[in-house]
């Protein structure tokens, strides 16, 4: 018998973006699931979990790729973890499906990306808020590249549309000490918030934004909100009931979509997890990334990096996402743009959306050749 | 900060077509840039807007500036360490490396390092321009100061002051009313 082909899976289910990554490997899990249910035997996941250390991160991808054999792996969700496995990654000449917004400025061949880069969510964000809300935002940020870089854009497209920036504080992974920046806030007065924050200082940060428009109704989300790129559904029961309300949140997939595909697929997550769910978008996504990998790995024959990657640039796939296109030269996958609003149900109700928007992950102003010519196959 | 653009900028590489230079041509592309390969040398009257050169195997003809100041950015690609190569390059104009076996992600840090150096060093070249045009006819404000102190019977300082005043109102360099001043207009007649 011959072995199977691996897909390693890369997730830190503990630390600062533990909920994301738990979420992330249950897609994982979910996408290999159903592929075994329809008889799939070829591929196979294995599972490394480096609980947020970034030195663990490598080591993870050194056995994944050396030892297990993996020529594909899903995973990371920082920047920082990302850029710590690609040179390794690059040396095996493997392919890293990489699935989370992240801010741009990288388009490596040895990676596929479904996550999204500021033109897909920062961009079409800000467009839809400085017309809302008025081009005077306070930034907010993890001390690390995601939220430094975010808001150094953000402050361009603020510049750019004739706003200034109030202010711009960062807070390291972990802290939960916000109340200097709450006090900052609420004596500058800013039209709108953006955060850059991730895990728990995230959490703390809404809370206490939440406070302070109970003191002024001036900071009640209606008024003045607070505005993420990387919140998820997975992440809301960590926020104290009802702080989060009201509160906007950009991303490529919402649990709330109302499509066919989308009801559909909430249908079999349920019934697979035996009770309902909500899905998030890097649920969403870590789902489409396996499941895109092993389709493409079935339709070249091998799991061989190359063969896989000219499969999967070469037509358009139907995804939770709508019809995916990845660009051959970027390697990066269109994605639509959605606007959630956070409910009483925890979830997001969608009050905006865009269809597929092509990636430009140098921001180079989206004219440097005609956008690919569709193909749909199923 | 402005995010670097690149997009309608045409690029030449001057290295023989390998796997090395596909891979930047992939990369250029991405990055709205139109580029072309060619292992011969450039010719000075259709530069492009950015040079990438073979530092390896590069000769000094390949580049139209042999020890002239280079008049467009200038990226070495390298693999050798050789301090002789390094030099080469740095004749060049080269203002950032790409090592070889070429990284994409080195490729767009290397061009905005280049890119802003070279920005940065025709500002510089212009200012100290500038102020060696004003070196040179520093001798015509020495000159002003003495004739004025001799016409109007004041004292050093105040033949400076005069001239100063009177630049800063016409806004002038002090050197061209001192030559106003020497060729025998009046151009002092409102100060002092």
């Amino acid at each position: 018998m011959v072995d199977a082909l691996k897909i390693g899976i890369l997730f830190s289910t503990t630390g600062p973006y533990g909920s994301m990554g738990r979420d992330a490997r249950h897609g994982a899990e979910f996408a290999f699931s159903e592929y075994r249910q329809k008889g799939g035997f070829q591929v196979e996941p294995v599972f490394f979990d480096p609980h947020a250390d970034l030195n663990a991160y490598l080591e993870g991808a050194r056995s994944l790729l050396r030892d297990a054999n993996c020529r594909h792996i899903v995973g990371t969700i920082t920047s920082a973890a990302r850029k710590e496995v690609l040179p390794l990654i690059e040396k095996h000449d493997g392919l890293l499906w990489y699935m989370c917004p992240y801010e741009g400025f990288e388009a490596n061949e040895n990676a596929i990306y479904i996550g999204g880069c500021p033109n897909q969510h920062l961009v079409p964000l800000f467009e839809h808020l400085i017309p809302r809300y008025g081009a005077r935002p306070y930034l907010v940020g993890a001390n690390y590249v995601w939220g430094w870089e975010m808001n150094r854009l953000a402050r361009e497209l603020v510049t750019n549309a004739g706003g200034v920036v109030l202010g711009e504080r960062y807070l390291p992974l972990e802290e939960t000490a916000v109340e200097r920046i709450i006090a900052d806030i609420a004596e500058r007065r800013p039209s709108f918030v953006l955060n850059n924050l991730i895990g728990p200082s995230s959490y703390a940060f809404l809370e206490a934004m939440n406070d302070l428009a109970k003191r002024d109704p001036a900071f009640a989300p209606e008024n003045c909100p607070v505005v993420s790129c990387d919140l998820m559904e997975c992440e809301l029961d960590d926020i104290r009931p009802g702080a989060a309300l009201g509160q906007l949140c950009a991303a490529s997939y919402f649990d709330t979509l109302a499509t066919a595909e989308n009801r559909a697929f909430k249908a079999r997550v349920n019934a697979w997890h035996g009770s309902n769910r909500r899905v998030s978008s890097v649920f969403a996504s870590a789902y489409t990334a396996v499941n895109l990998c092993i389709q493409a790995i079935e339709a070249s024959g091998n799991d061989e990096p190359r063969r896989v990657r000219r499969e999967i640039l070469d037509h358009a796939w139907p995804t939770l996402f709508g019809d995916m296109v990845i660009d051959p030269d970027s390697n990066h996958a269109a994605l639509p743009f959605h606007l959630g609003r956070i409910n009483k149900d925890r979830g997001f109700d969608v009050i905006a959306s865009r269809p597929a928007l092509a990636a430009d992950p140098y921001l180079t102003g989206g004219k440097r050749r005609e956008p690919p010519k569709l193909r749909v196959i199923s | 900060m402005k995010t670097p653009n690149f997009t309608g900028w045409r690029a030449v590489i001057l290295h023989q077509e390998d796997g090395n230079t596909e891979r930047l041509c992939r990369q250029l592309g991405l990055l709205g840039i139109r580029t072309s390969q060619q292992w011969s040398p450039l010719v000075a009257d259709d530069l492009p807007d950015l040079i990438l050169v073979d530092a390896d195997q590069g000769w000094d003809d390949l580049l139209p500036w042999v020890s002239q100041a280079p008049s467009r950015p200038v990226v070495a690609l390298l693999a050798s360490e050789a301090p002789g190569r390094i030099a080469w390059a740095l004749r060049q104009g080269a203002c950032a490396i790409i090592a070889k076996p070429i990284a994409t992600s080195a490729i767009y840090p290397a061009l905005v390092m280049a890119t802003s150096m070279h920005r940065e060093r025709e500002n510089n070249k212009r200012h100290v321009s500038h102020l060696e045009e004003r070196l040179r006819l520093r001798p015509m404000v020495f000159a002003a100061i003495e004739k004025l102190k001799a016409e109007r019977r004041i004292d050093d300082e105040r033949a400076y002051a005069t001239l100063r005043d009177c630049a800063m109102r016409r806004r002038m360099p002090i050197e061209q009313i001192a030559a106003f001043f020497l060729g025998g207009s009046e151009p002092l007649s409102e100060v002092g």
